[in-house]
């Protein structure tokens, strides 16, 4: 491969790498707002998990405050913590995916760096 | 110099750093003490916020039963109102959910939630300041660094 193509190819995998990186920030992101919601959830868990039958819950859905039944929304939050964690995981995994990607990419760009030197080097001292 | 970058699975002697690496590490604790500066005040605020409620309940006892006050309708009007029943309060607890409760039980809700607002300040008040000891150590060694040259 000569030179030319040589900066072609590393140019084009600095561009993925940039890539892989953006995806990883983006999907940060999101986690540390998952687990924003996730404590948030649990606060509302543990307050409802206080009171009994004779304190009456309200939601607000709208503009308006509609009762809710305290099971029900004892439910209603256990399943939305469930499901936090869940997605908290899942964007976990894509990072640490992630990660590794560009690891192995960062490795491919020094090593198409040294080649790319190594032939400015040869063309260099032949001319 | 031999202070350690932190406790912990990676422990990094900064003065093996050279004079980039020291900035860099600088700048990044600058950052995150920023961030922990913000944190702190947003805390205060809700601190502040939770106290004031608190002290609102305290002020609704039987005896403000039946007294008048005026009834914010929108921002600029408000209209004349008796209390109609100072036994149960509707807090707000968050993700939409609102609690009906008597007046013992939201003070009860006011003081644990002080009490927990308190208790992440203080947290972050150790890490903030252990971060700064780091910041302290780094900018030394970066004055010491750049006068030996």
């Amino acid at each position: 491969m000569g030179p030319g193509a040589l900066q072609k190819k590393l140019e084009e995998e600095v561009e993925a790498y940039k890539k892989i990186q953006k995806d990883i920030s983006k999907t940060s992101g999101l986690r540390t707002q998952l687990d924003v919601q996730l404590n948030e959830n649990k606060v509302v868990k543990e307050e409802l998990d206080l009171i009994n039958e004779e304190n009456v819950v309200y939601k607000l859905i709208g503009p308006a405050l509609i009762r809710q039944d305290l099971e029900e929304a004892r439910q209603n939050v256990s399943k939305r913590v469930d499901y936090i964690q869940q997605e908290i995981k899942r964007h976990g995994n894509t990072i640490e995916k992630l990660e590794k990607e560009a690891e192995a990419k960062r490795e491919n760009i020094a090593k198409h760096q040294q080649q790319l030197q190594q032939m400015m080097m040869k063309q260099a001292a032949n001319t | 110099m031999a202070a350690n970058k932190g406790a912990g699975p990676q422990v990094i002697d900064i003065s093996k750093l050279n004079l980039e690496q020291l900035t860099t590490l600088k700048n990044q604790l600058d950052q995150e003490l920023q961030f922990f500066s913000e944190s702190l005040q947003q805390l205060k605020i809700a601190q502040l916020k939770f106290n004031e409620s608190g002290e609102c309940v305290e002020k609704l006892t039987p005896e403000t039963k039946g007294k008048e006050i005026l009834v914010p309708l929108t921002s600029c009007m408000y209209v004349p109102g008796t209390v109609a029943n100072s036994e149960k309060l509707l807090i707000e607890v968050g993700t939409g959910y609102y609690i009906e409760r008597d007046v013992p039980g939201a003070k009860d809700y006011f003081s644990r939630k002080i009490k927990f607002v308190t208790e992440q300040m203080e947290k972050i008040q150790k890490i903030a300041s252990e971060k700064s000891k780091l910041r302290e150590g780094g900018c030394d060694l970066v004055c010491f660094e750049s006068q030996s040259f």
